[in-house]
């Protein structure tokens, strides 16, 4: 087990593309960090150049108290799981988890015991001595997972291992990796374009794009408190809405004025509009789908920020439903009970929850207040 | 693997010369070859021999020696007398007969042939009938891949790749040199370069996770003959090659796949070098600072797109389009305009080629 340092890495090809930027990030002994991001936003470059497989361009790594930018990656004491895992065909289970040792020339007694006690984590001691071809999807990947516990590596690297899953073994295995990480007690580093294994899996996320550190934090808040645009557009499904609009003051309110509508800032955010001097100048207005309510409770309780709507179309999801519609140019979406009497066509009344709303500076995207 | 004739010919000969007689038995006591009319007598000794360790032994009136085929016990040769001169026949007998199994196992090994054949050093005729011996289709799809390490004779990535493919039958794996493994595998009629590209990520995660290196994959097109298979192997050295020249990010590289970089590999170094004369005069691209660098990338990133590029690089509109204009006072090139700036893209590529040849020069 081993925390992980990562100090003003760089990674710059030859031909001047800069795949990642400056990146810094500490992270704790046992903890799990998932990078996420758009693909080409150098979350994999990172993870390789973790590894060992990629060259680190400027910065420094170190595993524990340990430099390891020129240690070579069978030295670095990790184990990696990626997304094109293979099974030797033509061998069972058992040596499939131990080629990676024997290859190191572990003794055969010990190999013994790293399997069996590795299969007793993932759950297939029943399966050793099959070959893979008599295995099942769920089960070959479990296999490949094997493979990387029986090493006892201080850090877990997984590069996209659920993607080439269909979707319901994805979320049997996302499960299975959780339990897994608990199990093992260990530094997992996780890389997904898929926000929903972000969010399941991750004790802290990283935020990826372009090459740069966008946010690094909890779960909880990156979706409550995204620090830019990008953060607060990528994280969450339905993505959250934006909305340009004007900050003006009207009397002691402030009041965020879009097309023919305006809506009432609470006052704790009126107050960081003011001293940011954001007061007659475009910022952004991000809100979440469900942060609309068509409730008739709440837009009673809440008519500063009542807006009239047509509903565009109607995606009805069982346990919820998702409104589509326009304010003015803008392309919104709100998700609402399965119970809403709204369908494509009508124009209905929607409210705002306004202590949910989050502003962003235009020019910057930064937040200005979530 | 030797005939029974060709070892009676062997022995006939030596006879012939020293007057010895000999006889080669398997290590059942069973005679394959003999000179001698009566050899029955032996076959219990030859037994105790085959279990004993010695290399050498007198039973009977007859000396008897062991011959070896990769440290593994093939034959037993029995020289008839005891004195020092039927000794040195007999031990020049086992030598004979252990250069002919060698010899022969040459002739017939698949390594061998798939060697030669990626290298071209057969002749097509020799081709068909080699494969025929080996029973080596000759008509079906294949395409061969190129895998380097990073490291030279890394034999853990060779392991590797064997064990992934040694179940088929027929694919072959093989070296030619220290730092390259070569993949020759069979193709499904209904498999595409869908497929190709496929196999090449497997091996490349399978390499990186299991033998913990890095490796990049380079693959030619699927041939349909046997005989093309030596081009399928060209095609993936140059993708290798360009591959290492221009898209340094990517450790996957088809050929089918090579873009603009294919045409300046191509090129003749003479050509290469006036070609940049013309364009950068007496500088080269190496005289640029890294923020014009970083600039000029970023521009070409975002298709000549002055807007996007400024504000990906955070700097000022005005700012970027002063690095342009004195991009175009010394190079007389505004990357601006599209055929410049494609002229431009160009002259860097084959500036990087030119680094690499020079470079295989030392």
């Amino acid at each position: 087990m081993a925390s992980l340092s990562l100090k003003n890495i760089y990674k710059i090809y030859s031909n001047g593309f800069n795949a990642v930027k400056d990146f810094n990030l500490e992270v704790e002994d046992k903890e799990f960090i998932i990078f996420v991001g758009p693909s080409g936003c150098g979350k994999s470059t990172t993870l390789r150049m973790i590894a060992g497989l990629e060259d680190i361009s400027k910065g420094e790594l170190w595993i524990g108290d340990k430099l390891v930018n020129d240690v070579e990656p069978k030295d670095r004491d990790i184990a990696m799981v990626f997304q094109n895992y293979a099974l030797y065909p033509h061998m069972t289970v058992y040596d499939n988890m131990a080629f990676g040792l024997k290859i190191k020339k572990v003794p055969k007694d010990k190999i013994d015991k790293q399997i069996h006690e590795a299969a007793k984590i993932l759950d297939i001691e029943h399966l050793l001595d099959r070959k893979p071809k008599a295995l099942s999807g769920g089960q070959r990947q479990r296999v490949a997972m094997g493979r990387a516990i029986v090493r006892e590596p201080k850090v877990f690297l997984m590069d996209e291992p659920l993607s080439n899953l269909d979707a319901k073994l994805r979320v049997q295995m996302r499960i299975e990796i959780s339990k897994l990480h608990q199990r093992l007690q260990t530094t997992i580093i996780y890389v997904t374009h898929d926000q929903t294994e972000a969010m399941t899996l991750g004790t802290r996320i990283v935020v990826l794009k372009d090459g740069i550190i966008q946010q690094v934090d909890t779960p909880q808040n990156l979706y409550d408190k995204p620090q830019n645009l990008f953060v607060a557009g990528f994280i969450g499904s339905p993505a959250m809405n934006f909305i340009e609009c004007k900050a003006v003051k009207s009397g002691s309110d402030i009041l965020l004025m879009f097309g023919s509508h305006s809506i009432k800032v609470p006052e704790g955010k009126a107050i960081k509009l003011i001293e940011g001097n954001y007061i007659d100048r475009d910022i952004i207005l991000g809100i979440r789908p469900e942060d609309i309510h068509d409730e008739q409770l709440f837009i009673e309780s809440s008519p500063e920020s009542v807006i009239d709507a047509k509903i565009n179309v109607y995606e009805m999801l069982g346990a919820e439903v998702y409104l589509y519609f326009n304010i003015d140019q803008f392309d919104i979406t709100a998700r609402v009970n399965s119970r809403t009497t709204a369908r494509p066509g009508d124009t209905v009344q929607l409210a705002f929850d306004l202590s949910k709303i989050h502003l962003f500076d235009k020019e910057t995207e930064r937040i200005i207040v979530n | 693997m030797i005939s029974n004739q060709i070892l009676q010919d062997t022995i006939d000969g030596i006879k012939a010369i020293s007057r010895v007689d000999l006889c080669v038995m398997d290590m059942e006591g069973k005679p394959l070859a003999s000179t001698m009319l009566e050899v029955s007598e032996y076959d219990k000794v030859v037994l105790a021999f085959v279990d004993s360790p010695a290399e050498s032994q007198v039973l009977q009136g007859c000396q008897f020696f062991k011959v070896y085929d990769d440290n593994q016990l093939e034959y037993v040769i029995l020289a008839k007398g005891e004195n020092d001169d039927v000794y040195m026949i007999g031990k020049l007998a086992t030598f004979q007969i252990q250069n002919l199994l060698v010899a022969y196992k040459e002739r017939f090994d698949k390594d061998n042939f798939i060697k030669n054949l990626l290298l071209d050093n057969l002749l097509l005729v020799d081709i068909y009938n080699r494969a025929k011996k080996l029973h080596i289709d000759t008509d079906v799809r294949r395409v061969v891949y190129i895998i380097e390490t990073k490291a030279e004779k890394d034999n853990n990535v060779l392991e590797t790749v064997r064990s992934l493919f040694s179940s088929k039958t027929k694919d072959f794996i093989t070296a030619v040199d220290e730092k390259n493994i070569i993949l020759v595998k069979e193709v499904k009629q209904t498999e595409t370069y869908e497929d190709m590209e496929k196999t090449a990520k497997v091996i490349v995660d399978m390499l990186n996770s299991e033998a913990m290196t890095q490796v990049r994959v380079a693959y030619g097109t699927i041939v349909n003959e046997i005989k093309e298979v030596s081009r399928s192997y060209k095609e993936a050295k140059m993708a290798l090659d360009v591959g290492k020249i221009f898209y340094e990010d990517r450790n996957i590289i088809a050929h089918g796949n090579l873009g603009i970089g294919r045409l300046i590999y191509q090129l003749p170094i003479p050509l290469c070098k006036m070609f940049i004369k013309e364009i950068f005069d007496s500088r080269t691209p190496d005289e640029f600072d890294e923020e014009t660098l970083t600039t000029i990338n970023k521009f070409f990133e975002n298709s000549l797109n002055v807007s996007e590029t400024s504000r990906q690089l955070y700097i000022h509109r005005n700012t970027l389009v002063y690095r342009l204009d004195k991009l175009q006072k010394t190079t007389n090139l505004d990357l601006r305009v599209f055929e410049d700036a494609i002229t431009f893209k160009i002259a860097l590529m084959v500036v990087k080629y030119m680094k690499y040849m020079k470079s295989l020069e030392y």
